[in-house]
């Protein structure tokens, strides 16, 4: 489906007063519609537009609709995509040799308007059904095995606000993955990472990369070695680098090492957005100099120390945030979010970030939406 | 067509005709580029002159197919940056990942340079 929630049809049909007929009919139900003339336009089509459904004649010219079908049912990501053979012929030995191709339906041309668009709709009804109970079932095992990849609650850590605010992209899990890691009363490191991705694929490696982690920091903590956000980093590249099963997905991270004993904020990024820092007059935008994990082992990562005073307030973001757009298209951006930052009122900071970032929005939110802050008490 | 190939010598080119990329045409953008890289390819230009946004998995596309054939000895090389998305890549340090150039022209030229 697009963005706007109308289902896409494919309609694969060689003969121009047909295909015209169709598609004007498809279209006046509210779907959108693309034509191709043949079988390997057919496929080529479907592999770009990915349709929601696919309708398509048997007999046309250079790939003709069995072995288009063929070829669908050989790709693994255009085989589970619903079939609709379209036909003047109703010869018994088709309509044998279209369902031994798997396909949902099968329809005569002549057959009144009305009725060939209630069985599209009731296919594609059929299968909206289908994926939400197969998400659903999904989002089960995921949090049967407590695969989180953003934690429930806020970490507890003395002389600190830490909160954070996280919405998945159409409310599927994806990418931004969250997580706290105190290493002793004075010690906690503060971690916001975004997978290059969207949607369950995306999730999937950031319960990964939030693993990577956690393990990086583990091992820095039981090596007795001073700890820091570049150390972490570090590890957890050269682990990445050398993970063939996750070398083709990206992330970004903000690694924060928060030190209550000395005030301090220990920053490094993997090719992450700044931080915003403000401290109750100016907000700036302190940036980091590594590139994204998992590229290169030499990836150039460096510390900056943050000095914090009662009441700074730290803020960590994901793109989700400087990207979301206002009824205009215009972006939040950086400017945003600043201005948001820096209004003075009653309302607690997060509350009130959150607040406007929706509203200017209007709730329409381009990809996940990460947000940490961090405020010294 | 969102994305136009074309095969220009032993240079994969793949010019982005799209205001906004995002996951859906990053998904078809990964099928091209692999389907290029399979005939042999390992010389890539993907031309983003006309993209105002791109997302992360469309950049996530990019940068996976940049390692794949870098470790050929190949490159992936970027033509065009629209305002935001130059400022998307400065912020993030991408330029220090991939080698950009203002035109196809150039972009061609600096792989017969080598």
């Amino acid at each position: 489906m697009t963005t706007d929630n109308k289902y896409k049809v494919l309609l694969v049909e060689d003969d121009e007063n047909i295909s015209r007929l169709f598609s004007y009919n498809i279209k006046k139900s509210g779907y959108e519609c693309e034509l191709a003339v043949n079988g390997r336009e057919g496929f080529d089509l479907t592999k770009s537009f990915k349709p929601d459904i696919i309708i398509s004649d048997i007999m046309m010219p250079e790939v003709d609709g069995f072995e288009f079908r063929e070829m669908l049912l050989n790709d693994p990501d255009l085989r589970a995509i619903p079939f609709i053979f379209l036909t003047a012929k109703g010869a018994e030995e088709d309509i044998l040799k279209g369902y031994d191709l798997d396909i949902q339906e099968y329809i005569i041309k002549t057959a009144s308007p009305k009725i060939i668009m209630a069985k599209l709709s009731a296919i594609l009804k059929s299968g909206e059904k289908e994926r939400i109970k197969a998400e659903g079932e999904v989002q089960k095992a995921a949090d049967s095995m407590g695969a989180k990849v953003v934690p429930d609650a806020f970490p507890n850590f003395d002389g600190f606000v830490i909160k954070h605010w996280h919405v998945p992209f159409h409310n599927i899990p994806g990418g931004d993955f969250i997580d706290y890691f105190k290493i002793d009363e004075n010690n906690i490191v503060i971690i916001l990472g975004d997978v290059m991705g969207k949607k369950w694929g995306a999730w999937y490696f950031a319960v990964a990369y939030a693993g990577y982690v956690r393990s990086a920091i583990r091992f820095a903590v039981q090596s007795n070695e001073k700890i820091t956000a570049s150390e972490i980093m570090n590890r957890v590249n050269a682990s990445l680098c050398e993970d063939e099963r996750i070398s083709e997905v990206f992330v970004t991270l903000s690694v924060v090492l928060l030190n209550k004993s000395d005030s301090t904020a220990n920053y490094c990024g993997a090719g992450d957005l700044p931080i915003i820092y403000y401290d109750g007059s100016e907000a700036s935008m302190i940036k980091s100099k590594g590139l994204l994990l998992g590229f290169s082992k030499d990836a150039g990562y460096e510390d900056v120390e943050i000095k914090l005073k009662p009441g700074d307030e730290l803020y960590m973001i994901t793109d989700g945030i400087l990207e979301s757009r206002n009824a205009n298209s215009v972006p939040y951006e950086n400017e945003g979010i600043i201005k948001s930052i820096k209004q003075k009122s009653d309302e607690d900071s997060v509350e009130r970030v959150k607040r406007e970032f929706t509203e200017y929005t209007q709730g329409k939110f381009e990809d996940d939406v990460s947000l940490i802050y961090v405020k010294m008490n | 067509m969102r994305i136009v190939e074309e095969r220009i010598s032993d240079v994969l080119v793949e010019i982005v005709n799209l205001n906004r990329a995002t996951l859906s045409e990053a998904n078809n953008l990964m099928v091209l580029i692999q389907r290029g890289i399979n005939d042999g390819y390992v010389k890539i230009i993907v031309d983003i002159s006309t993209c105002e946004y791109i997302d992360s998995s469309f950049l996530g596309v990019l940068v996976a197919a940049l390692k794949k054939v870098a470790n050929r000895g190949g490159d992936v090389k970027l033509v065009g940056f629209k305002p935001a998305v130059q400022s998307m890549f400065e912020l993030t340090r991408m330029f220090r990942v991939f080698e950009t150039f203002s035109d196809l022209q150039k972009a061609l030229k600096s792989f017969s340079n080598k």
